[in-house]
């Protein structure tokens, strides 16, 4: 308890600010852009979603996994199958989606995490490959190849989000939600075990951190925002397909926030953003297109390794900060 | 029918080995899991397609070419996409891996396009043992990948240059303080590692066809081979490799098709939770 | 203030504790007790198993036999973060801190996980500032990244860090090697701010001067053997730690 309060009391000024600005700039949104432009803004919310998912365990806890859209899909089956087939209504169908997901990924992490770095790794490329083979051929469930259609759009109190600018603000609020949630939990104490067990896990045990449980709940936490972005999927989409939550998919995530930066939530827009724009503004290049992407990749990391966000802080350290301090020293 | 299983399970196993091997040497070199050593398969599938279908080449000499170009796709991989970040975290060298994984898949649809090719086997025909009829291809990609395997056992140990490439892999420092140019060094072994992956390409196209796709997957069970053997261990690889390739046999054919590679990876995850270091890899104990 | 007579007041006790590794003699029955506000030396040339003894009683290796108690509990068989949680703090050779992260949630870090927090965070932020003083970073920015501070700081830091998670058992490992003499003198100040506390302290370390005039009892350890156990003077003055250091017969130092 004392933890939690300890984190909200984190949120300072500059971030409800921030967080006012970004609220009103992004209601502003639908009415200046095109509902193709909007649809494409959508789905790259949802791909935040998950690459936080990747910034929560890779950025704050160290571990790599390849299975995030594996649980993205977990999260978007599990809503489709409730309203389909059970006829719950959104909101309970989200919230079992992302417990869902969320007590999976828990389960899963507390056996994967007996191992350690590099073999956690792998176990999650084999989760990967599991799941997708299960979406792909567990027909009773998933729909099989064919996948399922017709999943009715997000419902509250007889609103009906069926138009993209429905759906946008729906997506947008629940971003904003995660963004403070992640602040809240990157200033609480287990914000803070997680860090010490990506930066030295034998010294946080030594600290006092049951690093198996630590890591098992920031499993869970990424799972948790996966379920979250997995059911504003289907609810988005109405249709969901075995293509789309691919081993590629998640790579794309990792490519993503290592684009953006992996220190602060904010890589995580950055990185998004811009991959998801490039993909847009590139299509008429379509041929030639993933070709220059995959070089892009490549010649990004040579030139900047910690991402967009470590590149801008390296130069703020080298060339601004100095300067404001100077005048103070002397 | 059992034969032919085996016979097959043991042939795709031991190039799903070739793969692993090539992603142990280039692990054991410098620390780092090469995410785009399926595309050295493909890569190295489509030279050889170009050899004997376009220049219309024997097929044995395709297969050594493509080989030899495979070195020099290997080094300039190495020299493009590792060494400008050997500084940098391993996260950072795994995502300009992945980049390469892209450009390599959609340089191959470029050039190539994407419509799946074949060319010509290096033994025609099948054999028929007992009720059992085996193809010959399968016979021959065991014998040509295991004389591959001598032959890179030979080089590692008994020639002043593997015996410098190991020298290298444990200690970078050390060895160029002996004289040892490290960055000719790792770039040999980036090279025999996309030499020995490339020609696995050549022996599989004509049973499977080729596409540009065909990487990712054969990558996934080469990956899912060295966990299972052992995480750095050459004969683990191997070993792995071959018990990828049975249970993708028989498992295909006993308990589902469709379920294949998810049967692989159920086996892999048993084995990391019994034990994580896998059949020859050696427990790591941690250091205070 | 020292009860040291009285064997019940012990707050760490090892019996017979023996680890080998692979035939390894690296702890051979190592029996020792330690009470509170007690400095307790850990010496003995390289390779004699100082590490291995504070990696058994941290709980990164388990013993093959024998038993680590501590207050009254068998703690033997826990695992790292139990024990830490139960009141064993300890620091590294190498100084380990989240290098990204500012000071204060460096120091936060540990303090909230030893369970510690019952008191109001003021008072924590108070004893922060007057340890920093005692360590002479008095005029160190609490938000700061690590990274910006010396290596001796950040050893330091370290320290202050256990202190503060208010162990009953603190274990440094060699805390003043690659410190210059005013740091050396700092590490000294936070020793005895950590008795100050009623804190056992472990201390391995090998500049002998800092050793001898902190400690109040000593143990001296060769390839895994307890030699003696006494004050310092004690174990100035015997034959058979002379030898062990010096080099002598069949115990060559390494």
């Amino acid at each position: 308890m004392t933890a939690l309060v300890e984190g909200l009391k984190s949120i300072k000024k500059p971030f409800l600010i921030t967080i006012l600005i970004v609220l009103i700039l992004g209601s502003g949104l639908p009415f200046v852009t095109s509902s193709y432009m909007l649809r494409v803004l959508n789905i790259a919310m949802i791909a935040y979603l998950c690459v936080l998912s990747v910034y929560v365990l890779l950025g704050m806890c160290g571990q790599n996994s390849f299975a995030q859209a594996g649980l993205w899909g977990v999260g978007a089956y599990l809503t489709a199958n409730m309203t389909l087939k059970l006829g719950v209504s959104s909101v309970p169908a989200m919230i079992v989606a992302i417990a869902g997901t969320a007590l999976l990924a828990f389960i899963l992490g507390f056996a994967f995490f007996r191992l350690r770095q590099y073999y956690f790794t792998f176990a999650t490329i084999g989760l990967m490959t599991i799941l997708n083979g299960l979406f792909m051929n567990w027909t009773p469930v998933t729909g099989g190849a064919l996948g399922i259609s017709d999943i009715p759009p997000f419902q509250l109190f007889g609103f009906t989000a069926d138009n993209e600018t429905a759906k946008f603000f729906i997506i947008f609020l629940v971003c904003l939600i995660v963004n403070v949630i992640i602040k809240v939990l990157f200033h609480s104490p287990l914000g803070r075990s997680f860090m010490a067990i990506r930066d030295n896990e034998l010294a946080a045990d030594c600290l006092g951190v049951n690093s198996l449980l630590t890591k098992s709940i920031a499993f869970a936490i990424s799972g948790a925002l996966c379920g979250a972005a997995g059911a504003l999927y289907a609810f988005l989409s109405g249709y969901l397909s075995y293509q789309t939550f691919t081993y590629q998919q998640s790579t794309m995530y990792l490519i993503m926030i290592m684009l953006g930066g992996t220190i602060s939530p904010a890589g995580a827009i950055i990185g998004t953003l811009i991959i998801s724009l490039l993909q847009e503004w590139v299509r008429p290049l379509q041929n030639y297109m993933q070709f220059i992407y995959g070089i892009g990749i490549m010649i990004l990391m040579i030139i900047q390794p910690e991402g967009i966000l470590g590149g801008g802080k390296a130069l703020y350290e080298k060339y601004i900060k100095p300067r404001k301090r100077s005048p103070k020293a002397e | 029918m059992n034969l032919q299983l085996l016979i097959s399970g043991m042939s795709m196993g031991i190039v799903y080995g070739l793969i692993a091997m090539g992603m142990v040497l280039i692990f054991r070199s410098v620390g780092i899991m090469n995410f785009a050593q399926g595309e050295f398969l493909m890569f190295g599938g489509y030279f050889c397609y170009t050899f004997n279908q376009i220049l219309h080449l024997p097929i044995v000499v395709s297969l050594l070419l493509a080989s030899l170009s495979m070195g020099v796709v290997g080094v300039l991989f190495m020299r493009s996409s590792y060494w400008p970040l050997r500084n940098a975290q391993a996260k950072a060298i795994i995502v300009s891996a992945m980049g390469a994984s892209i450009a390599f898949k959609e340089g191959a649809r470029l050039i190539w396009g994407s419509i799946p090719v074949s060319m010509d086997r290096v033994v025609e025909g099948t054999v028929k043992i007992g009720t059992a009829s085996v193809q010959w291809q399968h016979i021959a990609i065991i014998v040509v990948s295991a004389v591959i395997m001598i032959l890179v056992y030979i080089l590692l140990e008994k020639t002043f240059i593997g015996n410098m490439m190991q020298a290298t892999a444990q200690d970078q420092y050390m060895a160029s303080l002996t004289g040892i140019p490290v960055i000719f060094s790792i770039g040999l072994t980036f090279a025999l590692s996309a030499m020995i992956t490339g020609v696995g390409g050549g022996l599989l196209a004509p049973i499977f066809f080729l596409n540009n796709v065909m990487g990712g997957t054969a990558g996934a069970k080469a990956f899912a081979a060295i966990v299972i053997g052992g995480f750095g261990s050459v004969p683990g690889a191997i070993i792995g490799g071959l018990i990828v390739g049975l249970v993708e046999a028989f498992g295909g054919a006993y308990i589902s098709s469709t379920y294949q590679l998810v049967l692989i990876y159920v086996v892999l995850i048993a084995i990391l939770m019994i034990r994580p270091q896998g059949i020859f890899g050696e427990k790591i104990q941690e250091k205070a | 203030m020292k009860n040291i007579s009285n064997p019940e007041n012990a707050v760490l006790r090892l019996n017979d504790v023996c680890k080998n590794f692979g035939g390894v003699v690296a702890a051979d029955e190592i029996c020792l007790e330690m009470y509170p506000g007690e400095v307790f030396g850990l010496i003995g040339p390289n390779g004699a198993g100082k590490t291995t003894l504070l990696n058994l009683i941290t709980g990164i290796y388990m013993p093959d036999r024998g038993t680590v108690v501590l207050g009254n509990k068998n703690i033997s068989k826990q695992p790292t973060y139990k024990r830490a949680r139960a009141g064993i703090a300890r620091t590294f050779q190498h100084p380990r801190l989240l290098g990204r992260c500012d000071i204060k949630t460096n120091i936060y870090m540990g303090v909230d996980l030893a369970n510690k927090r019952k008191k109001k965070s003021g008072q924590v932020d108070n004893e922060l500032a007057v340890l920093m003083k005692t360590a002479g970073l008095e005029t160190v920015n609490l938000k700061d990244t690590v990274d910006k501070l010396s290596y001796g700081q950040q050893k330091l830091l370290e320290i202050i860090r256990a202190i503060l998670c208010e162990p009953s058992v603190m274990l440094l490992d060699e805390p003043a090697a690659g410190l210059n003499n005013r740091e050396t003198e700092y590490v000294g100040a936070l020793i005895q701010a950590a008795v100050g506390k009623n804190i056992a302290v472990l201390l391995i370390e090998h500049a002998m001067d800092f050793v001898m005039s902190i400690c109040d009892r000593i143990t001296v350890l060769n390839f895994g053997h307890q030699i003696m156990t006494g004050t310092p003077k004690e174990v100035q003055e015997n034959e058979a730690v002379i030898k062990a250091y010096l080099g002598g017969g069949n115990h060559a130092g390494r």
